[in-house]
């Protein structure tokens, strides 16, 4: 019964409810690491986006205006961010990490400021983005299961990954962001305002951060839990480096990541403890890391031992 | 008169780096402008080319006054500068890096192909050859020069800026840059060539302009000077040749025994290499940069191990050990780059001059250290090599290149290893600060030291060395004694070519 084609359908949905932030997340992530940005804040990007979002959807209950809110809340911190680390040369590591502690220490106080509460807000007038239903696939059980219950955002994120491949590698102006990526002192000796680049940059990356934090608060659930994004920021940047910082490399990367918490959500269903099966992205994201690099070397050690036998056998 | 800079004046902290410099630039010249490093020619020309602002003096272009605040400025007046470490993005194909900043688009696509179509253009008209859609990293040296030329003669430069631009070169990419230099002036093109290599000047320029402390001292027409006076000018006094006694070779401070070594790609890098070094010789490599010089270094130094065969230094087996193992085993090492190797740019004169040597007794007890004994030697390593500081606390990017190196050379000397490797020892370096390098490893040789030397200068090696090796595609199979060396038979090996 495990192993039936609905349950795979089921885990293939769960799969893709779960990629879609995390991909919208690892192409911030990978737009930064190609303009030569370390940014770390896409975790309290998301989070503030996951926050305002449902403010607004409270008291407007308008999802267009809550999505608007959540994104431009997203690239206000972004561009803080950008603010600090570009112009006043503030070190990156040090800026993400407290503009991620202050986000997730705000919005906790924000939300016991204005409802109230602890820990988790929810209420029944909240209105969740709405699911897309595709008539010719519904007459298929197993396809209609796959995808069942996705919203706008969620197809959006493919499509966004693809928007993002063309933008830097066919236009002007992603070739001149790749371009300060691999060498920015170049890029300014040849009078490119390298800074407005990025800066732009990092404040687009808030954009995406920002449609990540809304389905987190109303795709498949309508609520805000205090650390809503748990820690998806930094699996972003993981993904990010799996994927080479290529878009289409991220959204694989993206994939498995949103398999392993389908995985380990699904288990909490099985006899296993919910501290161990909660813990299997985490643990996911450093076996994959380990796997890439180990890979890596053997793949060079092979073709050392290649030359050095082609050497033996012509001698 | 296309270009005339008028009574320049650029102060710094502590030094005055250009004083009432003025020169003046005909349509179609080469204006050579020569002078030991911290002479101030490369201040005159970053202020050319819009990177620093001068206190006082104007530039004319053309007769007009022109105010340049950063370099786009200077490149809209038909200024380009070719780099001495060149600006280019590795991993992009040529022309990515040509056309940037003046792309051909079709909306807000690129367009690659007309890129790629202006590129050759570009290549046939000035007689550039390169391979648009190579990745510049594949680029040998010399063509990734090339690209910097097409670059900025893409931006419809008229006055091109050369800042030292044989030092990264082999001897026949230098030959090709000369020509290419006097082809693009025949066309009209006005060139200003930075050097210190007399030899280059007085086959290409003009006119020359020497610079000394930052003020020119003489302006010569070519026809009109010599390589002689031009030094005499440039470092006020007459040069002198070494003294090289003969020596008795004694222990052997270096055996490498089949060293062999493959890269990432499956590329060989080292075959087979059998070299030794005795103490009290000069041992040189001779051969065209790129043939495997630099990964017989790392291996031998520890810096890279990653290899197979056999390295002893004096007596101790030190094969695939790190470098703190080998430098204990009796190593110096005079680091290729002196800034990414041989120093750290950031930390003071003082704390580079004790690297390497911060836990010995002499400068640390108990984990502290003995600033006395440390400020003791600094000042006397200072005072004995005659580096220019201002003060011990300096840090060591505010030194010019040829002092830097100066203070590397004496650190490594110092330590009194038996043996020492020395690369480059003097590249990029003037001809006073060159001189005193190349006594200071004569006077080691001489002391009983033994020195493995490797130069892309030919004309270094032959100088000092006892014994030479020639390696061609990381290969060494010819050795010869120093003397009576026919240096044209050693370029041919240097090739490839064989002897019969």
């Amino acid at each position: 019964m495990l192993f039936s084609i609905d349950y795979i359908a089921t885990i293939i949905n769960s799969t893709i409810r779960m990629m879609s932030p995390l991909l919208y997340a690892s192409l911030a992530a990978a737009i930064c690491a190609k303009a030569d940005i370390f940014n770390l804040s896409m975790e309290g990007a998301m989070l503030v986006s996951a926050f305002f979002s449902i403010v607004v959807n409270y008291f407007t209950k308008s999802v267009v205006l809550s999505i608007l809110a959540g994104v431009m809340a997203s690239v206000l911190v972004s561009a803080c961010v950008g603010f600090f680390v570009l112009k006043l040369k503030a070190s990156p590591v040090v800026v993400g990490l407290a503009i991620n502690n202050t986000v997730a220490g705000a919005t906790t106080y924000l939300l016991y400021i204005i409802f109230n509460t602890r820990g988790v807000f929810t209420h029944p007038s909240l209105v969740g983005i709405p699911k897309i239903r595709l008539p010719f696939i519904e007459k298929t059980a197993v396809l209609s299961t796959i995808f069942s219950g996705l919203t706008l955002l969620d197809y959006m994120s493919f499509v966004i990954a693809i928007l993002v491949y063309l933008f830097f590698y066919k236009t002007v102006i992603g070739y001149r962001i790749r371009a300060i990526g691999i060498n920015s002192e170049a890029a300014r000796s040849l009078g490119t305002p390298v800074e407005k680049y990025q800066f732009l940059t990092i404040s687009f990356s808030g954009i995406l951060c920002g449609f990540a934090g809304c389905l987190l608060s109303m795709g498949s659930v309508r609520l805000f839990i205090e650390n809503i994004t748990a820690g998806r920021g930094y699996i972003a940047m993981a993904a990010n480096h799996l994927g080479k910082s290529h878009p289409i490399g991220v959204l694989f990367a993206s994939l498995f990541f949103g398999c392993c918490q389908a995985l380990g959500n699904f288990l909490q269903n099985t006899s296993l403890k919910t501290q161990i099966t909660s813990s299997i992205p985490y643990v996911a994201t450093i076996l994959a890391l380990i796997v890439f690099t180990v890979q890596k070397r053997y793949a060079k050690q092979k073709k050392m031992l290649e030359v050095f036998n082609k050497d033996a056998a012509s001698s | 008169m296309i270009l005339e800079m008028k009574n320049i004046v650029k102060v710094y902290d502590r030094v005055v780096a250009n004083k009432n410099v003025s020169i003046t630039l005909e349509k179609g010249e080469i204006l050579a402008i020569v002078g030991e490093n911290g002479a101030g020619k490369s201040t005159l020309m970053k202020i050319l080319y819009g990177l620093e602002r001068p206190n006082s003096g104007e530039i004319y272009i053309n007769g007009k006054k022109q105010v340049f605040r950063n370099p786009s400025d200077a490149m809209k007046q038909g200024i380009g500068m070719v780099q001495q470490h060149f600006m280019l993005f590795d991993t992009m194909t040529v022309t990515e890096n040509i056309i940037y900043n003046n792309e051909i688009s079709k909306g807000v696509f690129l367009d690659i192909d007309a890129n790629r179509k202006k590129v050759r253009e570009l290549s046939k008209r000035y007689m550039l050859e390169v391979d648009p859609d190579k990745l510049v990293k594949d680029c040998p040296v010399g063509v990734q020069q090339r690209i910097e030329i097409l670059k900025i003669l893409h931006q419809n430069a008229d006055i091109l800026i050369f800042d030292e631009p044989s030092s990264v070169l082999t001897p026949i990419e230098v030959d090709e840059l000369l020509k290419t230099m006097k082809r693009l002036s025949n066309m009209g093109k006005s060139i200003i060539l930075i050097t210190h290599k007399l030899g280059e000047v007085m086959e290409v320029a003009d006119r020359i302009v020497v610079m000394r402390d930052g003020e020119v001292v003489a302006e010569k027409r070519r026809e009109e000077t010599s390589i002689e006076e031009l030094s005499y000018f440039m470092i006020g006094r007459q040069t002198t040749s070494p003294v090289i006694k003969d020596l008795e070779p004694c222990k052997e401070v270096l055996s490498v025994k089949n060293l062999s070594k493959v890269d990432e790609s499956g590329k060989k890098l080292l075959g087979n290499i059998n070299i030794s070094v005795r103490g009290g010789e000069i041992v040189g490599i001779a051969g065209v940069s790129g043939n495997g010089q630099s990964e017989l270094i790392k291996c031998i130094t520890g810096l890279d191990t990653d290899y197979t065969g056999k390295i002893e230094v004096c007596g101790i087996n030190v094969t695939n050990k790190g470098v703190g193992f080998i430098r204990k085993a009796g190593l110096a090492h005079i680091p290729e780059d002196r800034y990414y190797w041989g120093s750290a740019k950031e930390a003071t004169i003082a704390e580079n001059v004790l690297m390497g040597d911060e836990n010995t007794e002499r400068f640390s007890k108990k984990g502290l250290l003995n600033f006395r004994e440390i400020r003791k030697h600094v000042y006397r390593i200072v005072e004995n090599y005659g580096v220019k500081v201002s003060f011990l606390a300096q840090k060591m990017k505010e030194l010019s290149g040829g002092n830097a190196q100066k203070l590397i050379v004496a650190r490594e000397i110092e330590k009194k290893t038996p043996f020492l490797v020395a690369c480059e020892p003097t590249r990029g370096i003037d001809v006073g600060a060159m001189e005193f390098i190349h006594e200071k490893l004569i006077e080691k040789r001489n002391n009983g030291g033994g020195i493995l030397l490797i130069s892309s200068e030919l004309s270094e090696i032959l100088k000092l060395s006892d014994r030479i090796y020639v390696i061609y595609e990381g290969r060494i199979e010819h050795e010869f004694t120093n003397k009576n060396l026919d240096s044209r038979k050693l370029g041919f090996l240097m090739l490839g070519g064989k002897t019969a």
